[in-house]
């Protein structure tokens, strides 16, 4: 079996992957909307504009993405501000301290979020197109603003609708914050690397790795029949 | 923007080192999403209709070696594949091979779903109708439940295809010199050039995935005429 | 379900005793010596952009004992992390790739004789890093999988360490300004060094904060094709040969002139 000093590289190695697919997550949800928003709205060219960039993201790797913004966008910003961005900080609220994230954390993080946002804003789009068009002729006829309609109106039931592919999505993040290791981020596939290479002990290394990756994956799971349950059949999905 | 580190690099990046060498860059890109899109498929629907017509206990099994496929992420599957096989059982699997292997399985897994739910939503009256024609079951599956379904699986393939594409990408960790792995070769050579070299392949992809979408969806479309 | 299980395990002792049998034999029938080498490491190991090859040290030495074994070589491109699971998987019958000689690594894999001798040193923006002193103060990138991280993790344990997958990454991490330095066997460093295209400001401390051997990596227990690359080398040595190699690439007139501190056969 890993020493315990390994078995701690791997746990907070997971703890790095929970919490960038969670901040990533809850970023590309609010980004995802608002470009499903922009997708759908009546100007054709914010209608473009929200195409080409759920295109982009797309139909483009992620791996490519993270390189690009990693070791490509990085080397456009000015020395200075990469310093900054680089620097430890701290900020103490009392009962806990938040730290600055690291520099492969925050590329990480961005690649990760607009990959994600990409695919919910679509996901959306597919729940908005099950919610009957009456809804909205009776909201405009109740004098509500297009935009009032679509945050008030559409989008919740959108939501529910598409809870399903939604948290779908949310795993696929889980699985694609691994490819952060290729940034040097020292999530939970890197943690097992780094294991794997000091103690040569592969099995373990990357059996331990993958429980905990289908552990994370079986919860989601979970949660999502949880709220299914709770919300959508008591309450009926329209 | 510097493109000469493109243009010097262009047939590397675009077939690797062959003819002198293994084929390479977007040609093996192309080779590994082609392959990888025909096991998927075929698995796919192997999956999707042993899930419709078998036992409820051996579907629950089936769902169960599915949804494992579905929850580890693919560059831990291609370490298990390349670095372990071989250790726990000597099986040796080539590295283009190793690839294929693993995108098609967590290809099919998804596939399978996919398949399994188009097959159910063909109502069931149409099976009660085949079965009291006197066909069998496998005859109402394949001359009347399959014929309505797949053309409603069609989507769920297409998405699965540009995300295969993509996930080719990952070949990377194992050294297959596919378009991502050449391209990293290029930029740390020029070292200077991340920008131009991460933009173009960025680009190289976007191509490919764009023009599989439309070509799949027009073939949808054209097939979905004649089916109706 | 019985009958299966049976026959699986008959067909992996099958496989498993194939893969048992005598390596350098295979590589005989196979007509082909399978190397795990470098792809982005010059002078050790890099893909040559008119030819499309990969070359350097480590594949002349490759390629001297594919032509001893009477062989095609074919070269794996590989990163320092993948080199021990190459070889304990299979996938390749020997890595040369600047692969340092470690009791660890030696539990795992046979290693043959050194045939290249380093240190491990830093690479910095100029007069960032004068001293090992004040390594624990910085933000270091290292190469996964190497001894390089690991010895610096044991020797600086305060030390911020990012690691790439190789050491271009770490440089251009480096230029972007994500570290403040990167750790790599030294001429591994000559050797980027010399292909950056404003070296002006970059240089390589003088102090070294270890000593490394290079050797070739074989599968644990292959004692016919470890003799074998023992032979090759010292004959390299012997003839002349392993000076030509190493001339080649780090002579007076290379891009990376070092002097020859280390033969064949002094450890």
């Amino acid at each position: 079996m890993l020493a315990p000093e390994y078995i701690e590289w791997l746990l907070s190695g997971f703890g790095i992957t929970v919490l960038l697919s969670l901040t990533s997550c809850v970023a590309a949800s609010v980004i995802g909307a608002l470009v499903c928003g922009l997708r759908i709205s009546q100007s054709k060219l914010l209608r473009t504009f929200a195409r080409t960039y759920i295109d982009i993201f797309r139909n483009t790797p992620l791996l490519v993405q993270l390189f690009f913004w990693y070791f490509g966008a990085a080397s456009l910003l000015s020395s200075d501000l990469m310093i900054w961005l680089n620097t430890p900080r701290s900020l103490s609220l009392g009962f806990m301290t938040l730290y600055w994230p690291s520099f492969e954390f925050l590329a990480g993080f961005i690649g990760l979020t607009f990959y994600t946002s990409a695919f919910i804003s679509e996901e959306l789009r597919s729940g908005i197109q099950a919610i009957p068009q009456g809804q909205h002729h009776a909201a405009a006829a109740l004098g509500f603003t297009p935009r009032q309609i679509f945050f008030l109106i559409i989008l919740p039931q959108a939501i529910r609708v598409s809870l399903f592919p939604l948290l779908g999505q949310y795993m696929n993040a889980l699985k694609n914050s691994s490819l952060t290791m290729a940034i040097g981020l020292a999530e939970l596939s890197y943690a097992s690397r780094q294991v794997e290479t000091v103690t040569f002990k592969t099995f373990q290394a990357f059996g331990i790795a993958t429980v905990l990756y289908v552990l994370a994956i079986a919860i989601l799971e979970l949660i999502g029949r949880h709220i299914y349950k709770r919300h959508i059949l008591l309450r009926g999905a329209f | 923007m510097n493109l000469s580190v493109i243009w010097d690099n262009l047939d590397y990046l675009l077939i690797g080192a062959w003819p002198n060498g293994p084929v390479g860059g977007l040609a093996l890109t192309v080779i590994l999403s082609i392959s990888s899109a025909i096991a998927s498929a075929v698995l796919g629907l192997i999956l999707g209709i042993a899930m419709v017509m078998a036992s409820q206990r051996f579907e629950a099994l089936l769902a169960t070696a599915l949804g494992f496929f579905r929850a580890i992420p693919i560059i831990m599957l291609i370490f298990w594949i390349y670095f372990l096989l071989p250790v726990l059982f000597g099986i040796t699997a080539p590295q283009v091979g190793t690839v294929v292997i693993a995108l098609s399985l967590v290809g099919g897994a998804y596939l399978g779903h996919g398949v399994a739910a188009g097959i159910r939503s063909v109502s069931s009256k149409q099976w009660d109708a085949g079965l009291a024609l006197g066909l069998k079951r496998w005859e109402v599956l394949r001359l009347i439940i399959l014929p309505q379904a797949l053309p409603r699986m069609m989507p769920s393939f297409i998405n699965q295809w540009i995300s295969l594409i993509k996930d080719t990408s990952l070949a990377y960790v194992i050294g297959v010199p596919e378009l991502s792995f050449v391209a990293t070769q290029v930029n740390n050579r020029a070292m200077v050039y991340p920008i131009e070299v991460f933009l173009f392949i960025g680009l190289v992809y976007f191509i490919l995935c764009t023009a599989c979408d439309m070509l799949a969806n027009r073939t949808t479309k054209w097939a979905g005429l004649i089916v109706r | 379900m019985k009958r299966l299980i049976s026959a699986v395990l008959v067909v992996s002792a099958v496989l498993t005793g194939v893969a048992q049998a005598d390596r350098l034999d295979d590589i005989k029938k196979a007509g082909v010596l399978r190397v795990a080498a470098f792809d982005g490491n010059p002078p050790f190991g890099f893909v040559d952009q008119q030819s499309k090859q990969i070359i350097g040290l480590d594949v002349d030495y490759a390629k001297a004992i594919a032509d001893k074994i009477g062989v095609k070589l074919e070269i794996r491109p590989t990163n320092p992390a993948n080199r021990v699971p190459l070889l304990v998987s299979g996938q390749v019958d020997l890595v040369l790739a600047n692969f340092t000689i470690t009791e660890e690594r030696a539990k795992q894999l046979d290693f043959s004789i050194p045939y290249f001798a380093s240190g491990q040193q830093f690479l910095a923006k100029k007069g960032v890093l004068k001293s090992p002193d004040q390594i624990e103060s910085l933000r270091i990138g290292a190469d996964k999988g190497t001894t390089n991280e690991i010895n610096l993790r044991k020797l600086y344990p305060k030390t911020v360490i990012v690691a790439y997958d190789d050491t271009p990454f770490a440089f251009t991490a480096l230029r972007n300004g994500n570290v403040q330095a990167i750790t790599q066997d030294g001429p591994k460093l000559v050797g980027l060094l010399a292909n950056v295209p404003d070296k002006e400001n970059y240089e390589i401390p003088a102090f070294t904060i270890s000593d490394d051997y290079i050797g070739v990596g074989a599968p644990k227990g292959e004692k016919a094709l470890v003799d074998l690359v023992n032979e090759t080398l010292r004959e390299l040595e012997a003839d002349g040969r392993a000076l030509k190699i190493y001339n080649a690439w780090f002579g007076p007139d290379s891009k990376t002139p070092l002097p020859r501190l280390f033969k064949i056969g002094d450890k």
